[in-house]
């Protein structure tokens, strides 16, 4: 898993996101979470990275 | 798919359904008693269902003696006549090697295009014979038949075999093993007596009583997910293919399966509400009203068979307990989607059958036998591991595993990547062994009932040459043989229980006597193996060892396959 800065602009990138969310009901943005959840999996693909991905986003700051 | 495992006892056959009529075998008194005598046996197999026939029919072709008890005088389930529905390529050719897969290729219904629907639309497919893993064997990708037609061609075929005594009406009661040997209290109509035994086969089912007579530990996951299949025959002829629903508009959005088996009957099996009343869903005002949803009113069905069933996946930890060995759903139970259940067992029995053939002829040492836990037990996980995730996808949990279904259907509509996340159970495979004492590490994969060319010209299958080999283990030699090879082979099999064809390819000069040529490559392919090589199969057709020259590394992965270390003796 990449821990070093690897998107292009991580600012337009935060606020595109947001954005996408804008107007959308608290279950319509679950569902868009989960949606978008599932194409950047497809994008990565390795099962390694992904598998750690997975544990550290469970992993919080103390 | 299958509806193995009724845990609920309520099935219902009704009346103005034809039914089946079940053979029925007759009790014969055991001579135990009337000599009073405790009789020993060299193989005591309890439980007389696809598994248990199966291993039976297997110790007879191998010519090895055995006595099969079973508490019933039938097959089927009791009270249910439908079990198991979906046979694998691997369980076909197992059934081809044991003689009986003509009656079920004639019976049953071949199939190998799969729908996945959600709601009105059809979101993913498959046909299993555009798969390269599939097209090259004699036998189909998959076969449905209902599980009595083959457990009944089993009863006839063991008849003619011999060497097994199968008796009905005799239940097992009471059992305990020591370093000696294992005894065995049966019941039966004329009687109780005792029969003592070598080595003990527990196919006895899902509600197997041996777990806690040996005292074995089991890893179990129950969950809430309820179904009930229609067995069905009707006007309406839908097409030959396996038909999934994961939001089927016609049940509520819940799950539907429709397949077809033998004799014109679907399968329909509807996902119920959790924890639903199974004397409710399966009422037959209340069947129909569900089929007329589906197929419309003018759709005349007849039903066969009605049975609602929850599923649980249970795996025990050791399939073998001192003298007795666990196999089919003794050893693990799994939900009924993708065909898991009843072809492990198959495969189990197969898998045993020649290891107890060849240590009773004395041509493996008795720790072969081990090998049966670890190769069949990692089955066993890989299985129950699947079948979960395939119940996870078709019973998520309220909350967050909804939501990613209702993310992954979405996507699988729009997307194609998305489609695999579909997981409507992923059909049964051979299950390759990676840890067995008895393989080398490039062996333990399945070896497909693929054809070559005899030395006249004629065509032959594997299945032809493990016939051949006759329980023996196999080394097939692809490509041109030397001189010296050849000898250290012909001194090899004089030693060892082994029989050696060289394979030849288009172009390769033939110097073994006994040879076959592989023109396509579909054998050495089937065998795992590219340019010169060599392939050790085992009679289950799996290999245990590949390598390159004929040298020490065959001797012992020879020694390997037989539970021994083998020493090449000195020329």
């Amino acid at each position: 898993m990449r821990t070093a800065l690897h998107l292009q602009d991580a600012d337009a990138f935060y606020e595109q996101l947001l954005d996408a969310h804008q107007g959308l009901s608290r279950e319509a943005s679950e569902l868009l979470n989960a949606r978008l959840i599932l194409l950047l999996a497809n994008q990565v693909g390795d099962a390694k990275v992904l598998q750690e991905c997975v544990e550290a986003a469970r992993r919080l700051p103390e | 798919m299958a509806g193995s495992y009724a845990e609920t006892p309520v099935t219902h056959e009704f009346a103005q359904g034809r039914g089946y009529v079940l053979p029925e075998y007759p009790f014969v008194p055991p001579p135990e008693i009337a000599s009073g005598d405790v009789s020993h046996q060299p193989i005591v197999i309890v439980g007389g269902g696809l598994t248990g026939l199966t291993m039976a029919c297997a110790l007879a072709g191998y010519g090895i003696r055995a006595v099969l008890l079973d508490e019933d005088n039938t097959v089927g389930a009791k009270g249910a006549s439908s079990r198991g529905i979906c046979y694998t390529q691997k369980s076909l050719e197992i059934f081809q090697r044991l003689g009986i897969y003509e009656r079920i290729a004639a019976k049953g219904i071949q199939w190998s295009v799969g729908r996945t629907f959600a709601g009105k639309d059809e979101v993913c497919s498959f046909d299993l014979r555009q798969q390269s893993g599939y097209n090259l064997s004699s036998q189909p990708p998959f076969i449905n038949i209902q599980q009595f037609y083959i457990e009944a061609y089993l009863v006839d075929r063991i008849r003619q075999l011999g060497h097994v005594d199968l008796r009905w009406c005799n239940r097992v009661t009471a059992f305990e093993q020591s370093n000696e040997c294992a005894t065995l209290t049966v019941t039966t109509p004329a009687g109780d007596y005792r029969i003592r035994a070598d080595h003990v086969i527990d196919a006895t089912g899902s509600h197997s009583p041996f777990r806690k007579w040996v005292g074995a530990s089991v890893t179990a996951k129950k969950g809430d997910d309820r179904w009930c299949i229609a067995d069905v025959r009707f006007t309406h002829r839908p097409p030959t293919e396996r038909h999934t629903w994961i939001e089927a508009p016609f049940n509520e959005n819940r799950a539907v399966w429709q397949h077809l088996m033998g004799d014109d009957v679907w399968r329909i099996d509807y996902q119920m509400p959790p924890d639903a009343d199974p004397e409710y869903v399966s009422r037959e005002d209340v069947v129909r009203d569900r089929l007329t949803r589906q197929f419309g009113a003018d759709c005349q069905v007849q039903i066969v068979w009605v049975g609602p069933y929850a599923y649980r996946s249970e795996c025990i930890d050791r399939m073998r307990h001192g003298r007795v060995f666990f196999m089919g759903d003794s050893a693990k139970v799994v939900s009924p989607f993708g065909a898991r259940g009843g072809n492990t067992g198959v495969a189990d029995a197969d898998n045993l059958a020649w290891k107890l053939a060849a240590v009773m002829k004395g041509r493996a040492a008795p720790a072969l036998l081990d090998s049966f836990h670890e190769e069949r037990h990692e089955a066993a996980q890989q299985n129950v591991m699947v079948t979960n995730r395939t119940a996870r996808f078709l019973r998520p949990a309220a909350g967050v595993e909804k939501l990613f279904r209702d993310a992954a259907l979405g996507l699988a509509r729009q997307y194609v990547f998305a489609r695999q996340l579909v997981n409507t159970g992923r059909m049964a495979i051979a299950n390759p062994y990676t840890r067995s004492s008895a393989c080398e590490p490039a062996g333990g994969q399945s070896v497909q009932n693929v054809g070559f060319l005899w030395a006249d010209g004629s065509r032959g299958t594997v299945n032809d040459l493990l016939q051949w080999a006759d329980g023996r283990l196999l080394l097939l030699l692809f490509g041109e043989a030397s001189p010296h090879g050849l000898a250290r082979l012909r001194d090899l099999a004089e030693t060892a229980p082994l029989r050696c064809v060289q394979v030849a390819g288009a172009d390769d000069r033939v110097a073994a006597r006994e040879h076959v040529r592989d023109p396509l490559g579909h054998l050495q392919g089937a065998c795992h193996v590219f340019g010169h090589a060599w392939a050790l199969l085992r009679p289950d057709s799996y290999v245990a060892a590949t390598g390159e020259s004929i040298d020490a590394t065959l001797v012992h992965a020879l020694g390997k396959a037989l539970g021994a270390a083998l020493e090449e003796t000195a020329r």
